[in-house]
């Protein structure tokens, strides 16, 4: 069951890259060696897994997505989401964002799903930033909820296809 | 009548994030509307320190949207600070990448930011007013859209060789020539986009026609026109001289693009951190101008590709020839913009220069500072820059497109609010209209960072003693 997890956030401001930092940590635990770059685009074909990082979700990305069954997206929030590490089952619904071009991970599952009639089982896992400045280190509280993304998309994933 | 204040504002605030205030006076009419951009320029003190070569992979961490504007305005800079000219193979191919962005960046925006007004109406459910509303209506026109975002993308992935954070312009060249190959890829995508751009001007025109009466009490403004031209005063998206025409359309300056700092000066207003460049000759507001997809095509007397050009003659008839004032026209302009993008791949590819080799002049010759001005989709970016004799800098200064069009969105708003807006009750389609004037612009407000780019808006409606009387929230 072919699987992509895509993090994405601008890896210079701080936490609002932590989404590079948790699928560095998920691709070493999948025997991957750690990326020294913020391109991030690999796949690993025993495992059928493609990890890939962007600095935000774009439309054309529709048409990549609906080749998958499973897509975890990974990215930052800044205390707007009901807790530190947020777990949220996907649907394709799309919300429009009126004064910028920000592309939310369920507006794209609804372009997906419109175009190609299909979408794959989705989370989005959103990890709190404390920190928005211009550095690619995490503050401590953002970096100390890193492992827990991990553990939390690690299991989901685990889970899936055995129902 | 109690006077109120209503005000349109993000939860959360960091750079460039903006919010919108309108005041309400005691008749219950807009008083004024203001558009306050809380601008934090602290990217240019994170860029001092660093040597100038490492600007074009720096620079376009700013902005998820357009950074090969910047990874290209700074390669400029650093090519003029360095007193390294690329070879022209290399010109081509930054130019070639650049056109990519314009049809990616435009194409986004036509389509899937402003388009959904146009198609689907200012006034229809904001749960349709979008995309997914596009692709309910017309899925075949919106995959097109998709297709011709695509491939702008794609030429910029070819020359960048990744999908991010593209390294390919480097002072003095770029670092990667194009294969037979990979020239022929983009063009397999050609007759396609042009295509899909012959349609969206087909769907602005008639929208235009049969909305007439919008159009023209919709943000119509008095301003000068900015932007890039060659020497024949044609559309000139790369490289070429900064021209600045008046409301009526007489040239003020062409001047070469390093001298800016002569010609534009700030004006500060007390509820806004951005400032607002305008003509100093002219002084503030008699100043101020528009940059962007109607600055430059008001300021364009021709364009070198052939179906642009002819778009742009009647985009001019509107107006008699003399320049097209309303804002609604942006995305006019924007298309046209769009065709002469893709035009110009082919002119690109088709130049025997493209498979060239030569993309590196490695000889040096530096000074203490350098500009590099491009028109990136949004208008004019400037980047300057100035360096020590390790070539580390000691200071930048960015003007960003969205910067010189901050009195034209300011202006815009308030416009459309006096003119829409009736009374303390503002309804859905009236709200969106005053979004769609900030839009039209298609501002680059909150890229740099994701978490807080969501921008959820609150319409706050104030007495005349500050206190709420009405919370609206919108996601």
């Amino acid at each position: 069951m072919k699987t992509l997890v895509i993090g994405y956030g601008n890896l210079d401001r701080q936490d609002d890259g932590v989404a590079w930092h948790v699928l560095s940590k998920l691709m070493q635990e999948f025997g991957v060696e750690k990326p020294n770059d913020i391109n991030i685009d690999f796949f690993n074909p025993k495992k059928d897994v493609h990890f890939l990082y962007q600095l935000q979700l774009l439309p054309e990305l529709a048409d990549e997505l609906s080749d998958y069954d499973y897509a975890v997206f990974i990215d930052a929030h800044n205390g707007a989401m009901p807790s530190d590490v947020y777990f949220e089952q996907l649907s394709p619904i799309f919300t429009s964002s009126p004064l910028t071009h920000h592309l939310s991970a369920n507006s794209l599952l609804s372009i997906t799903n419109q175009i190609h009639h299909k979408y794959p089982k989705s989370i989005l896992v959103s990890i709190r930033g404390f920190e928005f400045s211009f550095s690619q280190c995490l503050s401590s509280q953002t970096a100390s909820l890193v492992s827990i993304a991990v553990e939390k998309i690690h299991e989901w994933m685990n889970n899936q296809g055995k129902d | 009548m109690v006077a109120q204040k209503i005000t349109i504002e993000p939860v959360t605030r960091i750079e460039g994030h903006a919010k919108v205030t309108i005041r309400m006076n005691e008749a219950g009419k807009v008083d004024h509307a203001y558009l306050h951009v809380n601008e934090f320029r602290g990217f240019e003190k994170f860029c001092e320190g660093r040597m100038v070569f490492e600007m074009p992979l720096i620079t376009p961490r700013i902005c998820g949207i357009c950074p090969v504007s910047h990874h290209l305005a700074s390669a400029k800079a650093g090519d003029d600070i360095l007193g390294a000219t690329p070879p022209r193979p290399a010109s081509l191919l930054r130019e070639l990448m650049h056109m990519g962005q314009v049809v990616q960046s435009h194409g986004m925006h036509f389509f899937e930011l402003g388009g959904p007004d146009l198609i689907l109406g200012f006034d229809a459910d904001p749960e349709i007013r979008n995309v997914a509303g596009l692709l309910a209506a017309d899925a075949g026109l919106t995959v097109r859209a998709v297709n011709l975002r695509k491939w702008g993308q794609e030429i910029i992935r070819i020359l960048g060789g990744r999908r991010i954070h593209p390294n390919f312009a480097i002072p003095g060249g770029v670092n990667k020539a194009l294969t037979k190959e990979e020239r022929a890829m983009i063009l397999a995508g050609y007759d396609e986009a042009i295509e899909t751009i012959k349609i969206g001007l087909k769907i602005m025109y008639d929208w235009a026609e049969k909305n007439a009466e919008d159009i023209n009490k919709f943000a119509v403004l008095k301003s000068g026109y900015f932007g890039l031209v060659n020497e024949d005063d044609a559309l000139e998206l790369y490289d070429g001289k900064i021209r600045l025409i008046d409301s009526t359309g007489k040239q003020l300056e062409k001047f070469d693009p390093r001298n800016y700092l002569d010609y534009i000066a700030e004006h500060v207003e007390n509820w806004s951190y951005l400032k607002f460049p305008y003509y100093k000759k002219m002084g503030f507001p008699q100043g101020v101008y528009r940059v962007g997809p109607l600055g430059r095509c008001n300021n364009s007397k021709s364009i070198t590709t052939p179906l642009a050009n002819e778009e742009l003659k009647r985009f001019k008839a509107l107006n008699g020839g003399k320049p097209v004032e309303n804002t609604l026209h942006y995305h006019t302009a924007r298309l046209i913009e769009t065709m002469y993008a893709a035009e110009h791949v082919k002119v690109l590819l088709d130049d025997p220069d493209i498979l060239s080799k030569d993309i590196l002049n490695t000889c040096r010759n530096p000074k203490s500072s350098g500009v590099g001005v491009i028109e990136a989709p949004r208008g004019t970016l400037i980047h300057h820059y100035w360096m020590n004799e390790n070539q580390q800098l000691t200071k930048v200064n960015l003007i960003v497109s969205t910067g010189h069009n901050n009195w034209a969105m300011s202006e815009a708003v308030d416009s459309v609010a006096k003119t829409y807006i009736t009374g303390p009750e503002v309804p859905e389609g009236i709200l969106n209209r005053v979004e769609a004037a900030i839009r039209a612009h298609d501002p680059c407000l909150s890229c740099s960072t994701h978490a807080v780019g969501q921008m959820p808006m609150i319409i706050e409606v104030k007495d005349s003693s500050d206190t709420i009387v009405k919370t609206i929230k919108r996601d």
